[in-house]
């Protein structure tokens, strides 16, 4: 292994985790993964700091070339109390992922290092904590809003009451909480005859595509609490579009992906979600079926961080076979060539103003809706370029991060208001949230033009 | 008597300044000469082991007994130097039982506590042993910075009155009747602290007794007044891996062989090492087959090592001593203990002993010893005390505190921090002014490099050793210059700029036999940031013409319409005359 004879097998991205070994099984039920020789593929260059847009614009954010590399190889392994609390100011926009040129696993180890400081040194009696854990169990809040949905709008908008939330919570009464819709995604579903109903719908649809009324395409939904709780109409364009080219939809039982969790450390509760979405997900590959998701921030979940921070049976199956829905369907069907011979009119027939979020950057989904729509008769679509929105899920509902979430999103709101359209777009639930409040646009998902082109 | 004794040490290692520190507790006049930096010798180039005592156990009981006797005094009195990690004798499948029954036995023997594991138990410890390993014996082996240590050492012996001088060579002995009297040394640079470019110079030292702890260059100092002391220089190779793959010391269980010892040391782990027979303890060959043997072989304990990132690789060498009628062939065979060698009695030389072989982890038992027999000399009744002392930086204290709170330092790098201070770690960390990190590596900030200064004056490299940094992955690559830069003030610019190129060298020197995989892009690295940001490939300030800086901040004076050349060089630098000035990373040491 010296200069006189290297070995030929050297890939430098390929990080050292020492992955192909496998460790004895120490701690059982526990996300404590030893992560130092992670620094290994870190040659300090510091691309990733440039990247980061907390670093740009929070001059105590020490980075994430610290938070990641070098707080691992820093830290004591036995040490309870060796983790910088800086950690709780990474937004997990996870840029830093992409702009690595050397492959270290760097969301992973501020994944990872989070979870440590939020379980060992975060006091479980702190304002922050419940905050923390409350934004993060978004998933729970919805479900009880959904049963009472006007009520919760209101009252979740309701001055007063926001005014003691930022007091006593710490959650900015700035933003806007999105609306409660008053028929849920799944609520729709079980009335449009669900599994069975979409198996008819698709066969009904081969068959007029021309091909064989039992061809082999299905799809488990993956829809996220979003669309579920709050945007229901682009799990209902979702589920459309898809029987539209011919596949059978199944919507499993799911919880939430855990992204808002991840980003607060909560790493006990991710996990107890996982394992059902893991469950449910890796049974129906098994079957033959693929996972989809429509929100770019659950596809990146399961595709990256689960494998990445959970050690549970199926995870690797699932990540290998959970999709984007669009970026599915520009795999398995043409189309480009549907799109060219389409056109939309109606409400949608509009100029829009497209945000790439940093995760459908991540999964190298950023030029998709850009290129799909660019020959979309009666639309046009243009990209807002590459910054970050600045909300990044939870981040910018922290009182103490909103003004640091304005600043990131900048650049973003300048860009949307320079573009052609008065209309924005994304993938991203959090990110449409952001967009929505700094320019007061209408913000629509890609599966949602789709829908207007191919099917109504 | 009228006034202490005077007493030169020559040596600078462990066991010169443990010698230095035992005697001048003892209220004698100790001078403590080194040729380098303290350390610079074998102690600078170990593993950095703090023997329990175990791998002695079979061949060497004596050897062992000593050690656990000494790995306890230094848990106690250099706490703020030790890591009790804990050490595992690992068996494989082809490595012999008996041996592991008698390594069993052996540390009974010698009163080493030892606990069997199997091998579930051993890789519950550490996950990433082999899988197939047997099973494992557990040693209250600990790992331990030689340089802090060391350094801890000098600067007790300095409390108590001692003069340490470092970067003074002796050059001869100075004998009058058959007695060595004193020391001629010449010092490279002032005396006291280091400073570059300080003019240096010749100075006899009378001595009323000299000690020779010079380890492997023992037979030079002996050469210099005609005596003949048979060192046997023994090169060891050590390999640094970027992180910790363990945090136990991992030995094999086996009889002593090469490559069978992997030391957590602070954020790296150390692989070691060889035993040959050098004839020259400066000038031997370094080779990548030895590197080689290191990786491959105790992958075998852990596997990871095959493809983990290795930042440098160093060679040390054995003051190994076998009385002459012993006559071993194989270096392997020679004893670790140490020897007092009265010259008196031996070649009819007073005035003079030397000490020779030994162990890093005995060197105070050998101070100790070799104190006693200083004393003994001058009829002087008093006793060691450093057995109980703890050295500067080790008196009670705790690394358990709120970084940020009592010196806004982030949590790892304020736990680093004052891991190494110890003691000292409120007053050298507690600043009013800014305290960035200097070597985020290793997590070294501002006040902590100044306070290295303060101690060492202009070397770069001695404040590497007192504060790793520098040390880390990046190998200096994004410090070297910021080191320098906390020279400003103190010192002018041309001594910074010679203690940069030093440092550079240094760092260099190991880097070049871990040059494939991350370290080569590391360098290639550091190699462009240096060229292309700081002149390193072609630095003007190298060649014959001197630079105008103040040029740069208020424009070439009197530049004529066509230019000057002296204003323009600060910004070419091409010039044939510069073109020696490579800035350190093509040159090798």
């Amino acid at each position: 292994m010296s200069d006189a004879e290297s070995p030929s097998t050297f890939d430098p991205v390929e990080p050292n985790a020492g992955e192909d070994f496998e460790p004895v099984d120490v701690f059982p039920d526990t996300n404590e993964f030893d992560l130092r020789p992670g620094a290994d593929s870190c040659y300090k260059c510091s691309t990733c700091d440039t990247n980061c847009p907390v670093a740009e614009v929070d001059d105590d954010f020490p980075g994430p070339k610290f938070q990641g590399p070098e707080q691992w190889r820093l830290k004591r392994q036995e040490d309870d109390h060796s983790i910088d609390d800086s950690i709780m100011d990474c937004s997990n926009c996870m840029r830093c992922d992409n702009a690595c040129p050397s492959g270290v696993p760097l969301s992973q180890m501020h994944n990872t290092a989070r979870g440590e400081y939020v379980a060992e040194e975060m006091s479980k009696t702190s304002i922050e904590y419940w905050r923390n854990r409350i934004l993060a169990n978004y998933r729970t809040s919805a479900w009880l809003a959904s049963k009472v949905p006007r009520l919760a709008s209101f009252a979740m908008n309701f001055g007063p009451a926001r005014w003691v939330m930022e007091k006593t919570l710490g959650v900015t009464k700035e933003r806007d909480f999105p609306e409660f819709a008053t028929e849920t995604f799944r609520e729709w579903w079980e009335r449009e005859g669900a599994a069975a109903g979409s198996r008819e719908r698709a066969r009904d649809a081969r068959e007029r595509r021309g091909e064989p009324r039992d061809a082999d395409k299905k799809v488990a939904y993956f829809h996220g609490c979003y669309s579920n709780y709050n945007t229901p109409e682009v799990g209902k364009s979702m589920i459309r579009v898809f029987e539209h080219f011919g596949y059978e939809v199944v919507v499993p039982e799911q919880k939430c992906s855990g992204t808002p969790m991840f980003a607060n450390g909560m790493l006990d509760d991710a996990r107890r979600h996982a394992e059902v979405n893991i469950s449910s997900m890796a049974d129906l590959i098994e079957e033959g079926y693929d996972a989809i998701a429509s929100c770019t921030s659950c596809s990146m979940a399961l595709r990256q961080e689960y494998p990445e921070l959970f050690d549970i049976d199926g995870v690797e199956t699932v990540a290998e076979n959970t999709f984007e829905s669009v970026e599915y369907l520009r795999i398995h069907e043409d189309l480009t060539d549907e799109i060219e011979a389409a056109a939309v009119d109606g409400d949608l027939a509009r100029e829009f103003a497209y945000h790439a979020p940093c995760h459908a950057r991540n999964q190298g989904l950023e030029r998709q809706a850009v290129e799909l729509f660019g020959d979309l008769d009666g639309v046009g679509v243009e990209d807002v370029g590459d910054s970050c929105s600045g909300i990044s899920g939870t981040y910018g509902w922290k009182e103490e991060k909103y003004e640091k979430s304005m600043e990131i999103g900048d650049e973003m709101f300048d860009h949307m208001e320079d573009a052609g359209g008065q209309t924005g777009m994304t993938e991203c639930p959090t990110c449409a949230m952001q967009m929505e409040h700094g320019t007061g646009y209408d913000i629509r998902h890609p599966l949602e033009l789709l829908d207007a082109a191919l099917v109504e | 008597m009228a006034s202490a004794p005077h007493i030169v040490v020559i040596g600078g290692g462990s066991t010169g300044a443990g010698i230095t520190r035992d005697l001048a507790m003892r209220g004698l006049d100790v001078t403590l000469l080194e040729q380098g930096n303290l350390t610079h010798g074998t102690t600078g180039r170990m593993h950095g082991l703090l023997h329990s005592g175990g791998r002695y156990a079979v061949s060497d009981q004596a050897s062992a007994k000593e050690c656990i006797e000494e790995n306890r005094v230094l848990r106690d009195i250099a706490s703020h130097c030790v890591e009790m990690t804990g050490g595992l004798f690992v068996k494989r499948p082809e490595d012999s039982e008996e041996y592991f029954q008698e390594k069993l036995e052996g540390c009974k023997d010698c009163d080493i506590p030892t606990e069997v594991l199997s091998a579930e138990e051993a890789r519950e410890i550490e996950p990433h042993l082999a899988g197939d390993i047997e099973k494992a014996i557990s040693v209250p082996d600990g790992a331990v910075d030689p340089f802090r240590l060391v350094v801890a050492n000098a600067a007790s012996a300095q409390e108590h009155g001692a003069r340490i001088e470092t970067h003074s060579t002796v050059t001869d002995l100075l004998v009058e009747d058959g007695e060595v009297v004193g020391v001629e040394v010449e010092h490279a640079s002032g005396s006291g602290v280091r400073v570059h470019g300080t003019e240096g110079g010749t100075e006899e030292l009378r001595a009323d007794y000299v000690v020779n702890a010079t380890g492997a260059w023992a037979g030079r100092i002996g050469e210099l007044a005609g005596v003949d002391i048979e060192v046997r220089p023994s090169k060891g190779v050590m390999t640094i891996m970027n992180t910790r793959q363990v945090d136990t010391v991992i030995n094999r269980c086996r009889p002593k062989g090469d490559a069978d010892i992997v030391v957590p040391h602070e954020t790296t782990c150390i692989l070691g090492t060889t035993d040959e027979e050098v004839d020259d303890p400066e000038d031997y060959p370094e080779e990548g087959w030895e590197v080689d043997l290191m990786i491959e072989t105790l992958s075998e304990l852990i596997p990871m090592l095959e493809d983990a990132r290795t930042i440098r690789s160093f060679w040390g060498v054995r003051p190994l001593y076998e009385p002459p009628d012993v006559g071993s062939d194989d270096p392997t065979d020679i004893t670790r203990d140490y020897f007092l060698l009265d010259h008196d009695e031996r070649d009819d030389l007073g005035g003079m002993t030397s000490i020779v072989g030994g162990k890093f982890t005995t060197y105070r038992m050998m101070g100790e010893e070799i104190s006693d027999h200083v004393c003994a000399q001058f009829g002087i009744d008093a006793e060691c005390r450093t057995a109980e002392e703890p050295l500067p930086g080790s008196e009670d204290f705790s690394v358990l505190r709120d970084y940020m709170d009592e010196f806004g330092l982030r949590s790892p790098i304020g736990r680093r921090s004052v891991e190494r201070l110890g003691s000292r770690a409120d007053d050298v960390l507690d600043v009013s002014g800014p305290n960035p990190t200097v070597c985020a590596c290793e997590g070294v900030t501002r006040a902590e490099v100044q306070d290295a200064i303060s101690q060492s004056g202009s070397d770069l490299n001695a404040v590497r050793i007192r504060t790793r940094a520098s040390m880390g992955n990046c190998q200096g690559g994004f410090c070297c210059h910021r080191l320098a830069n906390e020279l400003h003030g103190e010192h002018d610019e041309p001594t910074a700029r010679a203690a940069w190129d030093e440092l550079l060298q240094e760092r260099w020197k190991g880097q070049r036999h871990a040059l494939w995989g991350e370290q080569l892009s590391q360098a290639m690295l550091n190699y462009a940031l240096h060229a292309t940001t700081q002149n390193r490939d072609h630095d003007p300030a190298d060649g014959e013409h001197e630079v105008e800086f103040a040029a740069f901040d208020s424009g070439a004076p009197d530049a004529g319409p066509e230019g000057k050349a002296g204003t323009g060089r600060a910004d070419s630098g091409i010039d044939g005359s510069d073109a020696v000035a490579d800035g350190g990373h093509e040159r090798g040491d």
